[in-house]
């Protein structure tokens, strides 16, 4: 039997390593600038639907345990495969690889605007990729000793960057200002949507599951606890926000997480906030290419790709899939996105796709919980059917409330509705012809599960060519 | 108070995690019987899952037999079907059925008390 590499300490630095990025940071400046402490509402709001996400996301992996491709898998038994594509595809490998990209753009803008070197943001984020990508293709030992280090290097920094702003023990200059600009219900729940970025990302230990330690408790706990590690970190820092960075400046700064390290501890501050942003990229780009390698392998184990994507290398990583997405962020950052202004767009039409997906996981709890109530789960969420419920409500609100802004909110729907229908085309023709099953045919969960053997589409393909070979005989003797 | 036989039947990489679990329920005793058997896959392989062979291949199995107090009998079963459950086929089955006597030959024991 394989070794499990993974414990606990590295499945939540899996979590949190994706969840904490520098677009989060430069989120959570905006939110807190706009209303003050009052964030931290919208905040446990968010955090509390993403746990329900997260619990539910447990109960399923209860249920199926260790499958590469989580979600999918989940999705096409619950609900078939046209669903399982478009969550899948769009809500994941589309929209974290365009997070991924501007992840790097942003870190790219951050060593421009410390560094101050004269080289293009783009060079950076380049060089980031490449370096990630080698690492990956080492395989998931080299993906978890990277994420552990960067996860806890950055969770250690803004803990304490967050006390020292806390507690007034940095070197600025202690600002006086109200600790709440607005406890308006209206204005907080406004901001829901943004909060809800925060903490998106806690699922991505899932796929990694077959390689953890005591996966049964490891996975959900791990979920569970980067949430709320999460969520603790980013309310330190916004009481420390409250005492060193005005909040109107904080709220217009693009770069508000490293104008709080300056005005927390001056220059130091500034390096280290940069550092931060590193370790917050870092951590995020390399659960993004790592995690979305193991999906696309997952998904291609099942049909729902390409089999290109299952081949893996010497180390056990699937590399077709590392230097696809790898590549694709390259593409997305050398083609000068780290100069749009639509940074902040392009995550939250990514964002619209990924509440989708949670949404869908609610509601595949639901379908088992009819289908198969009997089933022996490990874990079930508590409270019935009112958690995943809520789950699913709160994930449709968040879509509705994206963006405060109308027009905006409007451009960002639009967007989706293309990408959703460019998705829709793939998944018809790629089910239809390729799978050659039902669009919206659940696939029975036993079967599901023996999808994840290396064998199942070895032999579907053998027979397939066989059936194939036979009606061509056929045909030339006629 | 009834007496009831749990047997089990699971494939012999879930013996060992099933032992412990057992034990930390406070089963008092254990049979373990090597068998060879089949579900209704009649011992086709899980990736071979759409077809059923067309006679029954035996595959090695191992049979685990308990025998408890009525009382825990719900809580065994359930304590079994988590630690065996993996969601694919050959997870195995789980046989109640009730026990009329157990005696305990080198006291003469019966009932629950040959079981402490």
């Amino acid at each position: 039997m394989e070794e499990k590499k993974i414990g606990l300490p590295s499945a939540i630095a899996t979590g949190v390593g994706l969840i904490v990025a520098t677009s989060c940071l430069m989120s959570l400046g905006q939110g807190a600038g706009s209303i003050g402490i009052t964030f931290i509402i919208a905040m446990v709001i968010a955090c509390v639907f993403n746990l329900i996400t997260a619990l539910s996301l447990a109960e399923l992996n209860a249920l199926m345990p260790n499958l590469t491709g989580g979600l999918a898998q989940y999705t096409l038994a619950a609900l078939g495969p046209f669903v399982s594509v478009i969550a899948m595809v769009g809500g994941y490998l589309v929209c974290n690889t365009i997070c991924g990209a501007v992840e790097c753009a942003m870190f790219g803008n951050t060593m421009n605007s410390v560094f101050k070197t004269g080289l293009p943001s783009s060079v950076f984020c380049v060089i980031l990729l490449v370096v990630l990508i080698i690492a990956n293709l080492y395989g998931i030992d080299m993906f978890a000793k990277i994420q552990d280090f960067v996860a806890y290097g950055l969770i250690f920094s803004l803990v304490i960057m967050g006390l020292i702003g806390m507690f007034k023990a940095g070197t600025g200059t202690v600002v006086n200002q109200p600790y709440v600009l607005s406890s308006s219900p209206k204005d907080i729940m406004s901001l829901v949507g943004l909060a809800f970025f925060l903490f998106l990302g806690c699922e991505f230990i899932i796929p990694i599951a077959p390689n953890v330690k005591n996966a049964r408790r490891n996975v959900p706990l791990g979920m569970v606890l980067s949430l709320l590690i999460v969520c603790g970190m980013e309310v330190l820092v916004i009481l420390g926000m409250h005492n060193y960075t005005k909040w109107d400046e904080l709220a217009s700064n693009t770069s508000p997480h490293v104008f709080y390290g300056v005005s927390l501890l001056g220059k130091a501050g500034e390096y280290w906030m940069a550092i931060v942003s590193i370790f917050a990229v870092v951590s995020t780009v390399n659960s993004v290419i790592s995690s979305l390698s193991y999906i696309c392998a997952g998904m291609a184990k099942i049909n729902l790709l390409p089999a290109v994507f299952e081949k893996r290398n010497k180390h056990g990583a699937p590399y077709v899939g590392i230097l696809m997405i790898g590549g694709l962020m390259i593409i997305i950052n050398a083609t000068g996105l780290s100069t749009t202004s639509q940074l902040s767009t392009m995550i939250l039409i990514g964002c619209v796709f990924w509440m989708a997906a949670y949404a869908i996981a609610s509601v595949d709890v639901l379908i088992f919980r009819k289908r198969l109530p009997k089933a022996p789960r490990t874990f079930k969420v508590p409270g019935g059917p009112v958690l995943p419920i809520l789950g699913i409500a709160g994930n449709i609100f968040m879509m509705y409330n994206i963006t405060a802004d109308p027009d905006a909110r409007r451009m960002i729907y639009i967007v989706v509705l293309i990408i959703f229908a460019a998705l829709a085309v793939y998944a018809t023709i790629w089910i239809k012809k390729v799978m050659q099953i039902p669009l919206f045919k659940p696939i029975p969960v036993h079967k599901v599960m023996a999808m994840e053997n290396d064998m199942y589409m070895v032999v579907r393909r053998k027979m397939r060519a066989g059936e194939t070979k036979k009606v061509t005989a056929e045909g030339s003797a006629s | 108070m009834g007496l009831t036989k749990i047997e089990i039947v699971t494939s012999l990489v879930k013996i060992d995690s099933l032992q412990k679990v057992l034990g930390k329920l406070g089963v008092t005793g254990m049979t373990v019987y090597q068998a060879m058997g089949c579900g209704t896959q009649y011992g086709a392989k899980e990736y071979e899952v759409e077809e059923k062979n067309e006679t029954p291949a035996l595959l090695p199995k191992q049979m685990v037999m308990v025998v408890v107090d009525d009382a825990v009998v719900p809580k065994v079963v359930d304590a079994v079907e988590k630690e065996l459950y993996t969601g694919h086929i050959g997870d195995g089955k789980i046989f109640v059925s009730p026990v009329s006597n157990v005696i305990r030959v080198r006291t003469g024991e019966e009932g629950l008390d040959a079981l402490k």
